[in-house]
């Protein structure tokens, strides 16, 4: 299945893909410099909350940005040895559908409500192999059974509307396996169905793709569904890839604070002691802003000062160790200052004496103070010595001399 | 509580009811006025306003004041736009045109308004049959085409300025009917008023209530565009003999068919009734098309 | 499929009784006296009481409604005080210069106005679309008779290129069969007379056809515009299919609903609007009989004329109806 790890050349290469959206009067920064790199026939899971630019990265692959607002402004994304970002459209068109495949997550919107499922997939089928219809139609009977769907003859000639939920989607996927693609991408294919069906879909993709070889990137915001399914996961929040692991390792030993936050904040099943649910306090960065520093800063209770200006990239867990990109093997990198200890993840918060978050710097905060959907509450009215505090240490995290964190007197 | 973040201190973005529905009003106005052709509509509609209020002010001759001898006199200094047959200052009885277009389309629109909105908003808010027989009704009248529709309730209630008024409100009002309606049976399954309703809370009066605010949106935009149509209609009843018989009265379509059978002798009569008209309804339709703009929440991103 | 349409007629009836409730109203509830003021000066007491119980209206109402739907039913609808020619006699020959009309215009406003609504569409914010943005505000804005007189100036007065007026050139003789003047010339042989009929269509069915021109040019843009962002167009897409490929069959089949209610909407425009184009051009339709009817005072023939307009207009809706649960398969199963 995968093969060895990075000697083999990879499926696919992003390489600093940068994606931006301009109207006529705003700009937003999508997709801030993202790369990462896929075997053949590997499962990845990019996992973000909405907004933060998987579904865009993935639309970017395929070139299916919405135009003309939607631009790729920089990076590469090889694939074989093509470079989709310049591929001429014609080849791109080409390549879609054929080699890489794409479901989206509303399976009622995403399939064209006055043609028969027959004349979609037929399409599908006769746009890239020169079969007739009937031997195409054939086709589409094998596909619609290996996805499960009973009595395909007859549900060829139905509409989208007369499927429920759960089969559209499975004839989502048979749509996209019709060419047997190299690389698939699910954009968050369970989200719009029951919590029942989602298992059933999910499970069908895990094995279609296992059989076929085909590599699949998963696109998410849940946590729980990467867990069984893919074998890889990076962390996506504002554009950026936060974190990136094997599944295993990931859940583990989550390193990053957006990560430590996202595991926190989902009830799970196989605590010992059920723990209460930590939320992530805030909210995600306005993206019509370019980045400063670090973009979970703001929320991050693990923060430096130079978070607030300097944005870490990606770099492996411990220094020295060899750079591996894919497959079981891949090296846990994260972009971080300041990552938790492992027993900082496990509790969910900072449990270094005296450490208090670092509050940003007088520059950003009138910065900050200009942006109306930073609010009131700044910490410019509340940064007040408190009595009794000790001045500013010479570095690092009091020097704006916050009050003492009440973590250990409060409940 | 714990929490993962810093404690006190940390700034956390929130956001502030209020300021985020005062923000749809003025998004809305800011983005009106930044649409140029919304503002040249609204700058014809000011200016027709304006010359419909001090038509009696501004106007050199009377309507019915005539300058013995000069009939069909072209364009001249002494009269704007020329004479008609009756030796009657063209200019003059444009100007007072426009008074009778501005209170008839807007008298018109405004019962139309009521008319159509009561039917709407019982229907919508009864439902089941009342509604079913209410819209039936609507039907028959949408049965009759535009004008048709009132050319058949002048002829009814002879001719006259209310009597126009309210033919031309029958055919606008049924599009307010659909409107309020339609804001009414959205009201009635939005969760706070199924909510209100478990509880016991009387609910028509809720739904009178909030339906206007609700419906806002559309019957502005309705309403504005219902203003172009009404103008139009008003002079099309005029052009076909049906307008006003008081001759007094100087209104667009009347004297636009007085004028027809001699284009040749005076195309300039047509031109500047048409221009009049035509102008007219232009602004009003821009500016609906504006605001329509202006007032789409989908277009709110 | 059968259950829809047998839903829509079943549902159609009741806003035809109420149509003949209302004409039948108009008619008879007339304020002051029609018969009255028919006369004028020769109305005696004894002779308007004469003529009211010819005509049967000294009946008490309900009556007099039931032997006017009885009428309606058996196709009478009743007579020209004027000119004493039954109604039907009269629509009949009329009708088809009506209906030449009318298809020419709507021929003209959907064969321009939806593939200029698709290239506005397709080069949205461009200039092309704000030409055309323009060029359909500029249509439903005019009236028809403005517009009318000024096509007649412009072609036939100054340019002498069109007639003005009228159906066909008087000197031209051409046996009427069926009253269709494209019809009976094509029948007759005669070349001439079927370039000559063409030209009398134009100015009029420019002049009718602009303002659903500019309707459907602009239902057809949005249409489209719509369409284009939905989630399927992207589907298509993304199966690698051909520009052209996902515009006719995922975008174009997707907008032509909406634009089909469209049409169907303005055919009543457009017969509403027959009535001031055919005045405008002598043409000699039934637009032209009621504008005659009405300066006559003839009541029960505008009256009657408008409820056959009615008619017509529901019929076309309901075939519109229909035809779009054809095309639209949500509908059909519902």
């Amino acid at each position: 299945m995968t093969g060895v790890a990075s000697d083999k050349r990879p499926l696919l290469l992003v390489e600093d893909l940068v994606v931006r959206f301009r109207t006529h009067d705003s700009l937003v920064h999508a997709v801030n410099g993202v790369s990462f790199e896929l075997e053949s026939g590997e499962t990845l899971g990019l996992v973000g909350e909405s907004g933060c630019g998987k579904s865009v990265t993935s639309l970017a692959m395929m070139r299916l940005l919405p135009k003309p607002a939607g631009r790729i402004e920089g990076g590469r994304v090889l694939f074989d040895d093509f470079d989709l970002v310049t591929l001429p459209e014609r080849d791109m068109r080409d390549l879609r559908g054929r080699e890489i495949a794409m479901i989206f997550q509303d399976p009622m919107t995403s399939l064209n409500p006055v043609l028969t499922i027959e004349e979609q997939m037929v399409e599908t089928i006769q746009a890239h192999r020169k079969v007739s219809t009937l031997q195409a139609r054939q086709r589409a009977i094998e596909l619609l059974e290996m996805v499960g769907i009973p009595q395909p003859e007859t549900r060829l000639r139905s509409h989208p509307h007369q499927f429920s939920g759960g089969m559209r989607q499975r004839v989502m996927i048979a749509i996209a396996l019709a060419l047997e693609p190299r690389l698939m991408i699910a954009d968050e294919p369970t989200t719009a169905l029951d919590v029942t069906i989602q298992a059933q879909v999910l499970e069908l993709l895990r094995h279609l793709t296992t059989e076929t070889g085909t590599a699949l990137i998963l696109i998410t915001h849940d946590l729980g569904v990467v867990a069984g399914m893919t074998q890889r996961i990076n962390v996506m929040y504002a554009g950026f890839i936060v974190e990136t692991a094997t599944t295993p390792e990931l859940f583990a030993t989550p390193s990053h604070p957006y990560t430590v936050g996202l595991l926190h904040s989902i009830p799970r099943l196989d605590e010992e002691r059920p723990e209460r649910l930590i939320p992530i306090e805030g909210t995600p960065p306005d993206q019509r802003r370019a980045p400063v520093g670090c973009p979970f800063a703001p929320r991050c209770a693990w923060r430096l000062e130079v978070c607030w200006t300097d944005n870490p990239a990606l770099e492996p867990l411990e220094a020295g160790v060899r750079l591996v990109t894919t497959g079981p093997g891949a090296t846990h990198r994260i972009a971080c200052h300041n990552p938790p200890t492992p027993e900082e993840a496990a509790a969910g918060r900072p449990l270094r004496d005296g450490f208090v978050a670092a509050a940003p710097p007088g520059v950003l905060l009138d910065e900050l103070a200009a942006v109306d959907d930073h609010v009131a509450a700044l910490p410019g009215e509340e940064v007040a010595l408190f009595p009794g505090d000790e001045g500013p240490t010479s570095t690092g995290p009091s020097a704006a001399g916050l009050p003492l964190p009440p973590e250990e007197g409060r409940r | 509580m714990a929490s993962i973040t810093a404690p006190v201190g940390t700034p956390v973005p929130r956001v502030v009811p209020e300021r985020a529905s005062r923000g749809l009003w003025r998004d809305a106005v800011s983005r009106l006025l930044r649409n140029r052709p919304a503002l040249v509509g609204l700058a014809i509609i000011i200016v027709f306003v304006v010359v419909a209020i001090l038509a009696p002010v501004i106007a050199p001759y009377t309507p019915l004041g005539r300058d013995p001898g000069q009939v069909f006199k072209p364009p001249s200094a002494a009269h704007l736009m020329g004479t008609d047959r009756q030796s009657r200052d063209v200019f003059s009885r444009i100007l007072f045109g426009a008074q009778i277009s501005l209170t008839v389309g807007v008298v018109s629109v405004l019962m139309g308004l009521v008319m159509g909105g009561t039917v709407g908003a019982l229907a919508g808010a009864f439902g089941g049959r009342a509604d079913t027989i209410l819209m039936r009704c609507v039907d028959v009248l949408l049965a009759i085409p535009g004008i048709l529709l009132a050319i058949a309730i002048v002829v009814w209630l002879d001719r006259g300025l209310l009597q126009i008024m309210f033919a031309v409100a029958a055919t606008n009002a049924p599009i307010f009917a659909r409107i309020l309606r339609g804001s009414m049976l959205a009201l009635r399954e939005s969760d706070y008023v199924v909510a209100a309703r478990s509880m016991g809370a009387p609910t028509f009066r809720l739904l009178f209530k909030h339906m206007l605010p609700n419906s806002l949106t559309p019957l502005i935009v309705a309403a504005t565009l219902a203003l172009a149509t009404a103008i139009i209609d008003v002079a099309g009843l005029g052009f076909l003999g049906l307008g006003p018989d008081d001759p007094r009265i100087a209104e667009w379509g009347t004297m636009l068919t007085g004028a027809s059978s001699f284009y040749r002798q005076a195309p300039f009569i047509i031109l500047f009734t048409g221009a009049a008209i035509s102008v007219t309804a232009i602004g009003f339709n821009l500016l609906g098309d504006g605001l329509r703009e202006a007032l789409d929440p989908r277009l709110r991103r | 499929m059968l259950k829809y349409i047998i839903r829509r007629l079943l549902g159609a009836i009741p806003v035809l009784f109420g149509l003949s409730i209302v004409v039948f109203s108009v008619v008879h509830l007339i304020p002051g006296d029609p018969i009255r003021s028919l006369l004028g000066q020769h109305a005696t007491p004894e002779l308007v009481a004469e003529i009211k119980a010819r005509m049967g209206l000294d009946r008490p109402l309900y009556e007099q409604y039931f032997i006017y739907l009885g009428q309606l039913l058996s196709g009478d609808l009743g007579k020209s005080v004027v000119n004493n020619r039954t109604v039907i006699d009269e629509l009949a020959s009329r009708f088809p210069a009506t209906i030449e009309l009318t298809v020419g215009a709507l021929l003209l406003s959907i064969g321009l106005g939806v593939p200029l609504g698709r290239l506005a569409a397709r080069h949205v914010q461009g200039w092309s679309d704000g030409l055309i943005t323009v060029i359909s505000l500029l249509g439903i804005s005019i009236p028809i008779f403005v517009l009318g007189y000024t096509l007649q100036y412009i072609f036939a007065a100054q340019m002498h290129l069109l007639p003005a007026s009228g159906r066909l050139d008087p000197r031209l003789d051409v046996q009427f069969r069926t009253n269709f003047v494209f019809v009976d010339s094509i029948l007759a042989l005669n070349g001439e007379a079927l370039f000559d009929s063409f030209k009398h269509l134009i100015l009029p069915a420019v002049a009718l056809g602009t303002i659903p021109f500019a309707i459907i040019t602009r239902i057809t843009r949005a249409a489209v515009l719509d369409v284009s962002n939905e989630d399927y167009v992207r589907t298509a897409r993304a199966k690698g299919l051909t520009d052209a490929r996902v515009d006719s069959r995922h975008i174009m089949r997707n907008a032509w609903l909406p634009v089909t209610t469209v049409i169907g909407l303005q055919v009543g425009g457009l017969l509403a609007g027959a009535v001031i184009t055919e005045t405008v051009f002598s043409w000699p339709g039934v637009g032209s009989y009621i504008v005659n009817a009405i300066q006559d005072h003839d009541y029960l023939v505008v009256q009657s004329t408008i409820l056959l307009f009615a008619l017509i207009f529901l019929v076309v809706n309901l075939i519109v109806d229909i035809g779009y649960a054809f095309l639209n398969p949500r509908i059909r199963y519902s």
